[in-house]
């Protein structure tokens, strides 16, 4: 499996429209996306929980190459809150319910668009990160904070 | 940029961010995403956790430690 690439950024984003799928990146792939300057593996995507959304992911994840059989695409259309996609052109987790944030529809409230992605808000990456008290995040999070500041100073923002 | 008087910033940091956001999207991402093998996780296809505290579980519990999933 080589590196996730910008085309297949693309690829996500057009099928994922196409499908009227509700997504946003998170993660530090979504912090990448914001302009933090750091290294990672994979792409994560905050999906909202709703079978019509779970059926719009499963029918976008076919389109993009995914081989998912039956019992895999019921567990995505039936509410499972993490899934670990190996099985397609790139590596894809889905997080249906990820930690330190509520809803999702709060978090596509506070979203920000880069270049048609919609991306989580920085606030809503680093409570997620916060939140899952994981040693490789707690690793990262005094540079992902220090990018907030710089982040909303060069946005204008408080 | 100037930043304010008081930025806790680093300066070494803030020189990294300055950089980053004069190169475009497509640069940035090819300098972000890396991949190497992890193992056990990479050696399924495909998983599904019914909650995510499930996920993070299954990740301490099967996770060589050096991956940084466990929690702290």
């Amino acid at each position: 499996m080589a590196a996730f690439e910008y085309r297949q950024a693309e690829e996500i984003r057009d099928a994922f429209a196409r499908r009227g799928v509700h997504y946003l990146f998170i993660g530090k792939s979504g912090a990448i996306l914001l302009g933090f300057p750091d290294t990672t593996q994979d792409a994560d995507l905050f999906v909202e929980k709703s079978p019509e959304n779970g059926r719009s992911i499963v029918a976008a994840l076919r389109d993009l190459g995914f081989t998912l059989d039956d019992g895999q695409a019921a567990q995505i259309e039936g509410g499972k809150d993490f899934v670990q996609l190996k099985n397609g052109p790139f590596d894809l987790d889905l997080v249906f319910a990820p930690d330190g944030i509520e809803r999702f529809a709060d978090a596509w409230r506070r979203r920000v668009e880069i270049e048609g992605f919609p991306v989580c808000h920085l606030d809503d990456i680093i409570a997620s990160k916060e939140a899952t008290g994981r040693a490789k995040d707690r690793d990262s999070l005094p540079r992902l904070r220090s990018f907030r500041e710089y982040w909303l100073q060069r946005h204008g923002l408080p | 940029m100037d930043t304010p008087a008081g930025s806790k910033i680093p300066a070494d940091w803030l020189a990294e961010f300055e950089a980053a956001a004069r190169r475009p999207l497509r640069t940035r991402f090819r300098y972000a995403f890396i991949h190497t093998y992890k193992p056990v996780l990479d050696d399924e296809p495909f998983r599904a956790f019914d909650t995510t505290a499930d996920y993070r579980r299954w990740c301490e519990e099967n996770l060589p430690d050096w991956l940084g999933y466990g929690r702290v």
